[in-house]
């Protein structure tokens, strides 16, 4: 009855909280700019390393609970190792603390981590969750979603973080970086975070999703809320949700090539671009696209509760080579490179042709053709380079007078008509060669079908002269240089791509000034949200627990002022996430033991542990559970970056699970079952505990594996079984046996030692890697306690 | 009274003491995650019982991917024939095709395919009355016929997407665009705890290749199903090990495994992580054992399977579901979805050759599910074992291509057999060229409510915090066909 009452009475609560006044909501608290909050005062100052811990203590003190004491020094190690670079101590570093004469290992493991380049590929799976990070994924091979070439904005993730870029300029980058660095291709790499939401059907969606990412990832809003109707909780209304579209309604995406490859397909740089200058944005009637209002254009817009206001949208010029990416130096030199190479290569068959004699299997009309067309084939290849040579000096000459701003056309032009048009001779040339010696070498069957096909090439060959030899006309043009692809949308046909979208010499500056406003220190929501992230995956839990909702639906901050704190030392610090991270991983706070032993009063007082009097253990993130398995074994294989290893692949893969081909569609089955990120949504991940989970570590082969090379890994260590169990347990668990542990152990080990011995080991070696496999499937080792 | 949003008054560790440390497996796991949300807000996750008395112990989820054609399946229309080859503005139907009568299909992609197709095409095959109840039902499913007394048929679905996202909205109710949201199976998973601790609660047979391939997604991955083979050297991902490792090295490091969690509880004492993993492994090796077994057929009588259609190549694969699904309803597993033709589009979706297309995919499945209600119903099983027959969209009346049908959104067929519902009765109908659902109209979220009804479930007290459902999300039961 009491707890019926009750529960009305929340509910009442709810409802009540749910109806307040617009000037209400606009005080709530997470859109009010953070202030440095002073220290409150403490009495167990000593306890107290840096501010996190006087706020923390502050809040023991009030609710009258108890900090746990500090975890042991094996445990520290290796929450440290996992935390920040995802990988435990191996054997060395365990024996080197453990050998530490006083406490100033701590702060030397964590300088040396942060300035590993680990730390960069651990930390850059966090923000890849928030930022919604996905390989292409679509139909069988047709793209639909995100782009083929995406894991190089992976990449630039890993190497901002290592290089420790502050975190509003790649938040800037990510937005903008095609306005602010229209010609750097390593910056601009930052627009995949855009490029990721490409989507090849509908546009209403990909940008709906834009809005509601860009704005829970960055902001914590839920602008989402406010598609169909005003939001029913935030001042946000249903225009809101509009503006902030119109803010992407001109971008598109496009790949730009790179250095030394002239295929698109092959690699490129998938990056935003502003191609739909003029496109208008409508709210749609109850969010259905299929009824835009078009009585009224969305301008590109924040709320307007939010201050500071955005500022001014500035169209920006771009570069030339940004919009005529063809102008980019390394566009022609790989392309004249290319075109070099296949002269060489139909150069070197020709003289290998040369050299075959004619015989009984090629007799000689054959061998005469099969010559003709490596002949014709350099004559290609060489009519192609020059084509490409005269092409290139065409746009150069075009270029300079589009430079100097003179409208008449230059007499390049024709000279690349014409070479192009020689291109086209001499390619069928080599097409009716080839048709010739394949009428030579067809079956008899088949022999009629190839003569039609030599007579359709000779046809084509005639239309080609016959072009060639007419005069270039006026205005007639030549195929342009590509630097850039547009990636086709098909948003009005699904069989076909829509008409192209040509690339502007001038961009909107929307999604700058909206990077600005984001970015800008004054903003209340991005550096509290961003801090909230590093919080929760130092710590296990968010200060704010709807990590993707700071609104008045979201639940409020355990400590507001730490909230706080932390967000105004970001910016203050430059934005500066090392330092964050250092100042997160030396406190006291962090440093407690998760155990419940002593903490009986404080378990009466705050049960969930709300007040942070003790650790909260943290089940390992999936990736972590896979590399730390392969780290153990020693093979681990270091390489960082590159394509992503295909599914097929992944078996025998020993690269970081980061680099595994990660889509909506594909997603590696040990990951998945340790809740890897959905690349839909994922600000905070499940941790689950199933019996999948379970399967997956006792009989896949990735722990199987691990557990013979871990096991033997070991023994050239150490040599007494005693021994052998107490390196396995401070490296695999990271606490030390006790003599119970230890009794066990031996006992299984002495128990496996009677059994017959795994193929091609001994009876003591396949006794130890039971050990470790039984180790690897212990609560701890996925556990970070 | 409970309210829409049952909260959380009781500490956590209350809870979880009320709730007992001591059952095992999934539900706990999936207790524990959802624990997780419950220390951020003030609400309880459900506890494992039904909401009120239920009629339904499981339900065995049946869904044919691509389309079946209703037209000929369970709903013939004889008008086709009279009118085949008239567009249909030459027929008295001409206002089907009204565009406001239209505006409910919502395009996720404009396609060659989903289109309207306007010249009537006669019905592929005939149909006849069977049972007591006259149930018309074309002649590709006799063995399903035979059962039309067991059935409540649904004449009068629609739904909304034109493109086969239409299949996920068939098991979440919720169109491809508006994102991914938990299946119906999900549902039921997180609304009722383990009625068995040896195998999962919820259970995926069949190819499934639809937009989404998760079920629980808000509700967690604890909420997935959990995918079955019918290969007894393998049902399970990862459930035999992937390196030769015997039984009895297993046994000791199991044993040991054990040990050294329990001491670590000297240390740690009072986690119910530690204590959720451990029953994790538990079920984990249980259902080694007793998934296996589920598919092993041995010593099920010839009779049985050969009812099944075992023994005949045609249909053998889904056969061997459909009876590992009715040994899985014997252990008492929640729920069972078993997709048929899954991969690309799906088998059903006949653009051409419908005729020679749904003769054969009707022949893989009209015996092994008409033996199903046979099987279930002798043994006594059919009252507490609600079985759906669905597809994500009936196909045009008119023909495309001149050899096949087009999706069709407007109206189509679903079927429900025991669980407590009627038997043998038709509900709702299509006007008479199968176009429109005319009278007693259902969107796909009424199958759902019914569905939850019968296993004693009120959709509106699962629903989490944070994630706010519609009313469409919802549905109501078809009350009419529930006994």
């Amino acid at each position: 009855m009491n707890r019926r009452l009750q529960r009305c009475t929340s509910w009442l609560v709810w409802v009540a909280m749910c109806l307040p006044t617009l000037a209400q909501a606009e005080e709530h608290w997470a859109f009010q700019a953070p202030s440095r909050p002073s220290l409150p005062p403490i009495a167990r100052a000593a306890w107290a390393r840096n501010p996190i811990d006087t706020f923390i203590s502050s809040h023991h003190e009030r609710q009258g609970l108890q900090p746990q004491p500090e975890a042991k020094r094996l445990l520290l190690l290796r929450r440290l190792y996992l935390d920040l670079i995802g990988v435990p101590p191996g054997p060395d570093e365990v024996a080197r603390v453990e050998a530490a004469p006083d406490e100033s290992w701590y702060e030397g493991v964590v300088q040396q981590l942060l300035a590993d380049p680990r730390h960069g590929e651990r930390w850059a799976r966090h923000w890849m969750d928030v930022w919604r990070y996905s390989d292409w994924w679509g139909l069988g091979d047709q793209l639909r979603n995100s782009q083929k070439h995406i894991w190089h904005w992976r990449d630039w993730i890993v190497e901002s973080l290592n290089a420790n870029l502050p975190y509003d300029e790649m938040v800037r980058l990510m937005l903008a970086a095609d306005e602010s660095h229209p010609d750097d291709l390593d910056k601009l790499r930052a627009t995949g975070f855009l490029a990721r939401n490409w989507y090849l059907f509908n546009r209403h969606q990909w940008l709906e999703e834009t809005v509601e990412h860009v704005s829970k990832g960055f902001l914590g809003l839920t602008m989402n809320c406010a598609k169909c109707h005003d939001h029913k909780f935030d001042p946000v209304s249903q225009m809101d949700f509009y503006r902030m579209r119109a803010v992407f309604e001109p971008y598109q995406v496009r790949n730009d090539m790179l250095p030394g490859v002239t295929d698109i397909d092959v690699d490129s740089i998938p990056r935003a671009f502003d191609g739909w200058l003029d496109k208008p944005t409508y709210r749609f009637v109850r969010g259905e696209e299929t009824k835009p209002d078009q009585s009224v254009v969305a301008q590109p817009g924040i709320p307007d509760f939010l201050t500071p206001p955005m500022p001014t949208v500035e169209p920006i010029m771009l570069t030339a080579s940004a919009w005529q990416p063809a102008r980019r130096p390394w566009v022609q030199e790989s392309m004249m490179e290319a075109a070099r190479q296949k002269v060489q290569k139909a150069s070197l068959e020709l003289a290998a042709t040369h050299e075959k004699p004619a015989g009984v299997e090629s007799p000689m009309p054959e061998a005469q053709a099969a010559l003709k067309v490596a002949e014709s084939l350099v004559t290609l290849a060489q009519t192609e380079l020059e084509s490409l040579q005269k092409r290139i000096s065409a746009s150069r000459a075009q270029w300079d007078r589009e430079d100097r701003k003179q409208a008449t056309p230059c007499d390049e032009i024709a000279v690349a008509v014409q070479a192009e048009r020689r291109a086209s001779v001499a390619k069928s040339t080599h097409q009716v060669a080839e048709a010739e010696l394949r009428v030579l070498r067809a079956e008899p069957g088949k022999k009629d079908e190839m003569e039609k096909q030599l007579a359709a090439a000779r046809e084509s060959l005639t239309k080609a002269v016959a072009v060639s030899e007419s005069e270039v006309k006026a205005g007639e043009i030549f195929t342009r240089i590509e630097g850039a692809r547009w990636a086709a949308t098909r948003f009005d046909d699904s069989t076909k791509d829509d008409a192209p979208v040509a690339f502007p010499a001038e961009s909107s500056g929307r999604r700058t000034a909206l990077a600005a406003w984001i970015t800008d220190p004054r903003n209340p929501l991005t550096a509290r949200v961003a801090v909230n992230q590093i919080w929760m995956h130092h710590l296990g839990t968010p200060l704010v627990a709807t990590v993707f909702d700071f609104g008045r639906k979201g639940t409020p901050p355990t400590h507001p002022e730490l909230l706080d704190w932390l967000a105004t030392e970001l910016i203050t610090s430059g934005w500066n996430m090392k330092h964050l991270h250092e100042l997160i991983v030396t406190s006291t706070t962090y440093r407690m033991s998760s155990t419940m032993v002593g903490g009986e009063a404080n378990a009466v007082k705050d049960p969930d542990n709300l007040r942070w009097w003790r650790r909260n253990p943290i089940r390992l993130d999936a990736e972590v559970v896979r590399d730390s398995a392969l780290a153990l074994t020693g093979e681990l294989d270091a390489t960082r970056g590159g394509p992503p290893i295909a599914a097929a692949a992944q078996a025998e893969s020993k690269r970081r699970s980061l680099y595994f081909f990660h889509s909506n569609n594909d997603r590696n089955l040990f990951l998945t079952s340790f809740d890897t990120a959905m690349v839909k949504e994922c600000y905070r991940r499940e941790q689950s505990i199933v019996p999948q989970q379970a399967l997956a570590l006792t009989n896949g082969r990735l722990v199987l594996d691990a557990s013979w090379k871990i096991a033997d890994r070991f023994s050239t260590e150490v040599s007494a079984d005693a021994d052998f169990i107490n390196l396995a347990f401070s490296v695999l668990l990271g606490f030390k046996p006790g003599d119970a542990e230890m009794k066990a152990s031996l006992e299984a080990l002495g128990a496996w030692s009677a059994l017959p011995p795994d193929e091609g080991r001994d009876a003591a070696s396949t006794a130890r890697s039971h050990l470790i496999w039984s180790l690897l499937n212990h609560n701890d080792f996925v556990t970070l306690r | 009274m409970q309210t829409a949003h049952p909260f959380r008054t009781l500490p956590r560790r209350a809870f979880l003491a009320d709730m007992g440390l001591g059952f095992t497996g999934l539900a706990l796991g999936a207790m524990l995650q959802r624990e997780g949300r419950a220390e951020e807000t003030l609400w309880v996750p459900p506890d494992g019982q039904p909401h009120f008395a239920p009629k339904a112990k499981s339900v065995i989820w049946l869904f044919m991917n691509g389309g079946v054609s209703h037209l000929e399946s369970f709903d013939p229309k004889p008008m086709l024939n009279k009118y085949a080859g008239k567009t249909i503005a030459e027929t008295p139907y001409a206002s089907t095709q009204s565009p406001d009568k239209l505006a409910l299909a919502r395009v996720t992609v404009p396609d060659a395919n989903g289109n309207q197709r306007n010249e009537l095409y006669p019905l592929q095959v005939g149909y006849k009355p069977y049972g007591q109840s006259g149930m018309e039902i074309s002649d590709w499913f006799p063995r399903i016929a035979r059962n039309a007394d067991r059935i409540a048929l649904v004449r009068s679905m629609y739904t909304t997407d034109s493109n086969h996202g239409a299949q996920t909205q068939f098991h979440s109710g919720r169109h491809n665009l508006d994102g991914d949201f938990p299946n119906l199976g999900a549902w039921v998973h997180y609304g009722l705890g383990s009625l068995n601790e040896n195998l999962p609660q919820f259970i995926s047979m069949g190819t499934r290749e639809y937009w989404n391939k998760r079920d629980g997604h808000y509700l967690g991955p604890a909420h997935d199903a959990v995918p079955l083979r019918i290969d007894p050297a393998n049902p399970l991902d990862f459930g035999i090990s992937e390196r030769p490792f015997s039984q009895q090295s297993k046994e000791i490091g199991i044993s040991l495994m054990r040990r050294l969690n329990d001491l670590r509880g000297v240390e740690y004492p009072q986690e119910p992580a530690m204590a959720a993993r451990i029953a994790s492994y538990e079920l984990a090796f249980r259902m080694q054992t007793s998934v296996p077994d589920i598919v092993d057929f041995s010593k099920e009588a010839e009779e049985t399977k050969s009812l099944y259609g075992l023994d005949q190549p045609h249909c053998r694969e889904f056969a061997g579901q459909l009876l590992a699904a009715r040994r899985l309803v014997e252990r008492g597993v929640r729920f069972i979805q078993i997709q048929h033709g899954g991969g690309g589009a799906g088998a059903w979706d006949a653009h051409g050759g419908l005729k020679e297309n749904h003769a054969t995919q009707a022949l893989a499945v009209d015996q092994p599910v008409g033996a199903l209600l046979e099987d279930l119903d002798r043994r006594g099983m059919l009252d507490e074992t609600l079985v759906v027959f669905a597809t994500e969209f009936g196909r045009t009346p008119g023909s495309q291509g001149g050899t096949g049908r087009d999706h069709h959104v407007f109206g189509f067929s679903v079927w429900m057999a025991g669980g407590g519902l009627k038997r043998g009765v038709v509900h709702g109908t299509t006007d008479e060229i199968g176009f429109h659902a005319v009278d007693n109209r259902h969107y796909v979220t009424d199958i759902h409510a019914t569905i939850l009804k019968q296993m004693g479930l009120d959709s509106r007290r699962l629903e989490i915090p944070g994630r706010k459902r519609l009313e469409i999300d919802h549905g109501v039961p078809i009350t009419e066909i529930i006994a």
